[in-house]
């Protein structure tokens, strides 16, 4: 291993993380903190710690400048960014390569292009990746009716200059346009000044699966599986699992090469992720993007393979041979389901809830793994994202994985502030998640509503 | 009661350092503070761990250097750059991490020596970041009784750079 020293640029449970896998490798760790994680479960395991500056992120996790001349002044010779952060902002890749310091993620410039939407598509449609379907504008309803027939129903019309779901228009059929298309491209007009419109096939049973990748840097690509992320709110993944249960092997070996083929082209260095929407009822999937750094749900990949990703990203980053293995050695076998804990009010308008853990007594016992930063007695603070953990369950199958996650978050105890175990308790029992029949609409449109209601009774 | 972090203790001390109380003991389970402005002063009964914490406090020039030669795996405690303000005193400490530097420039003379007179709006020092220099004011009007960091240290947020005494 080349790489001596890693300034840890994150916090919380990942932090730990990233700081076992290191030592794991011989790797001394040096924390970078704000005054308000001194005493943190990381800053503990560290073998330094510098406190960058006050607890806002942005004058101290969020500030690349202060994070690179702290790995600097401290003799690091890598950098690991952890999720979240600065950890997609090229202008830290970038500071890192000026100051001879390796980035433990891709290079800057991938960065760069990944993380402009619009050329991201442009480079995954270059890599015969599939994108949702659509057409360029469409000037009336006569138009409208022919290239539907193409797309195939149901589509949805969009406002070219629009956004944020204003002035989008759902037809099931020939009449449906016909009965909407004069007052998409008015409401278009009203709305942002331009009554052009576009169509796109609209995926209305849709699931969120995501390829998780590495790659050397020299066009050479693994996958590790794929992950089924479609338990969200506001976009906000609140369970995930591996494999996609529900999607048939041949789908899925085309989603894999689909995701390879894209990173190999790009010469893809470290930890990736391809995101993509699954058309449950076409039974075709799409490219959403590609998130260029260790995810939050990467453990229920490592679960179903065996393999340390975090470590894997070091010793890519370290330049060390066969650090990437073979595709044929990654074999997926195992269920592995994750759900993120987080201090929130999920009764309660999912309020933070930050404060003091009186007591933390997480499950333990045959496929059962808690990676978190939480311990009796630690506060909570209230300047950053709410999650203090996550639950980690495997088992041979789904069914007896749903089994298993139930039990363990029934004995999950943590007390001394409100978390979102109750809702990830009705999650796990709720027949729709055991029938493995949802999608991504399904926690805010049917679970949460029913939540209410059982809390109510 | 769970123990007292760091940042406890350190407060615990400032409040010591604003009373005008000549010694304080406290003792809980697993923990034991005595606090005195004798330098002298002896704990009560057989506690010779516990000794005075104005007395505890490394030196200061050598906080980044003690930082640094941290075992591994060692739980940091109270940072070495935690030292105890005098009472009356004001610290001027680091509004980030960054290098400290005395002077403008290299070979410069050095913005404030000890014993010289400072207005609040007065630079004592520049922390650099990345190229970035920034100049720290010493906030008070006063007279600069000590310099804790060394030209070219790295400092820490929050770190005690300079120590003024106040104007009466």
């Amino acid at each position: 291993m080349s790489i001596k020293r890693v300034l840890v640029a994150n916090r919380g449970e990942i932090a730990v993380r990233i700081i076992r896998a290191a030592h794991a490798l011989g790797i001394e760790a040096v924390q970078a903190v704000s005054v308000a994680d001194r005493d943190s479960l990381a800053a503990r395991l560290a073998d330094q710690v510098v406190v960058l500056g006050p607890a806002p992120s942005k004058q101290s996790y969020l500030d690349a400048k202060l994070v690179v001349h702290a790995a600097r002044a401290t003799g690091c010779d890598a950098l690991h960014p952890g999720y979240g952060f600065l950890s997609e902002r090229a202008q830290l890749a970038r500071l890192c390569a000026e100051h001879e310091i390796v980035f433990v993620g891709p290079e800057a410039d991938i960065i760069d292009a990944l993380g402009d939407k619009l050329r991201a598509r442009a480079i995954a449609e270059e890599a015969g990746v599939p994108l949702v379907p659509g057409t360029d504008q469409i000037a009336s309803a006569a138009d409208a009716r022919k290239a539907a027939a193409t797309l195939g129903y149901p589509v949805v019309m969009k406002a070219s200059a629009g956004g944020g779901g204003r002035g989008m228009f759902v037809a099931r059929d020939d009449q449906g346009i016909d009965a909407s298309f004069d007052r998409a491209s008015s409401e278009a007009l009203e709305a942002f000044g331009d009554g052009t419109l576009y169509m796109e096939r609209y995926v209305e049973n849709a699931r969120h699966v995501e390829v998780q990748a590495v790659g050397d840097g020299n066009g050479r690509v693994v996958h590790f599986g794929e992950r089924d992320c479609s338990v969200q709110r506001r976009y906000q993944k609140v369970v995930e699992e591996a494999p996609c249960a529900l999607m048939p092997a041949t789908l899925r070996s085309e989603l894999h090469a689909s995701a390879v083929t894209l990173l190999s082209k790009l010469k893809y260095k470290n930890a990736g992720t391809v995101e993509f929407l699954y058309d449950v009822d076409r039974q075709a999937f799409y490219f959403i993007e590609v998130n260029t750094r260790i995810q939050v749900e990467h453990p229920v990949s490592e679960q179903v393979t065996g393999f340390d990703l975090v470590q894997a990203q070091f010793r890519i980053a370290g330049g060390e041979k066969g650090a990437l293995p073979r595709q044929d050695q990654v074999h997926l076998a195992r269920h592995a389901i994750e759900c993120r804990l987080n201090a929130e009010d999920a009764a309660n308008n999912f309020l933070p809830s930050p404060g003091r853990i009186a007591r933390w007594a997480p499950p333990s016992g045959a496929g059962i793994r808690v990676d978190s930063h939480c311990t009796d007695g630690y506060l909570v603070p209230p300047y950053y994202d709410s999650m203090i953990g996550k639950l980690i369950v495997t088992a041979h199958d789904r069914p007896s994985c749903v089994a298993r996650l139930a039990d363990a978050l029934d004995d999950f105890a943590i007390e001394g502030l409100t978390t979102n175990l109750p809702l990830l308790r009705y999650i796990a029992r709720h027949e729709d998640f055991i029938a493995n029949d949802f999608h991504t609409r399904w926690l805010e449109q049917t679970l949460l509503p029913a939540f209410e209601q059982s809390i109510k009774e | 009661m769970s123990q007292p972090t760091p940042a406890d203790i350190e407060s615990l001390v400032e409040l010591f350092n604003r009373s005008d109380w000549e010694e304080m003991h406290l003792k809980t389970e697993g923990l034991e503070i005595f606090l005195s402005h004798d330098p002298k002063a002896q704990p009560p009964g057989q506690a010779p761990a516990a000794a005075p914490a104005a007395t505890a406090a490394p030196a200061p020039t050598e906080g980044a250097a003690a930082a640094t030669a941290a075992a591994p795996h060692m739980a940091p405690a109270v940072t070495a750059h935690d030292i105890v303000i005098p009472a009356g005193m004001v610290a001027v400490r680091a509004p980030n991490l960054g290098t400290f530097y005395r002077a403008p420039k290299p070979g410069a003379p050095p913005y404030v020596e000890v014993g010289q007179k400072v207005a609040a709006d007065t630079e004592v020092c520049l922390i650099e970041v990345m190229k970035l220099f920034t100049p720290v004011k010493a906030g008070v009007s006063g007279t600069v009784r000590e310099i804790c960091a060394s030209d070219g240290q790295m400092v820490e947020y929050e770190q005690v750079l300079v120590i003024v005494e106040p104007d009466a």
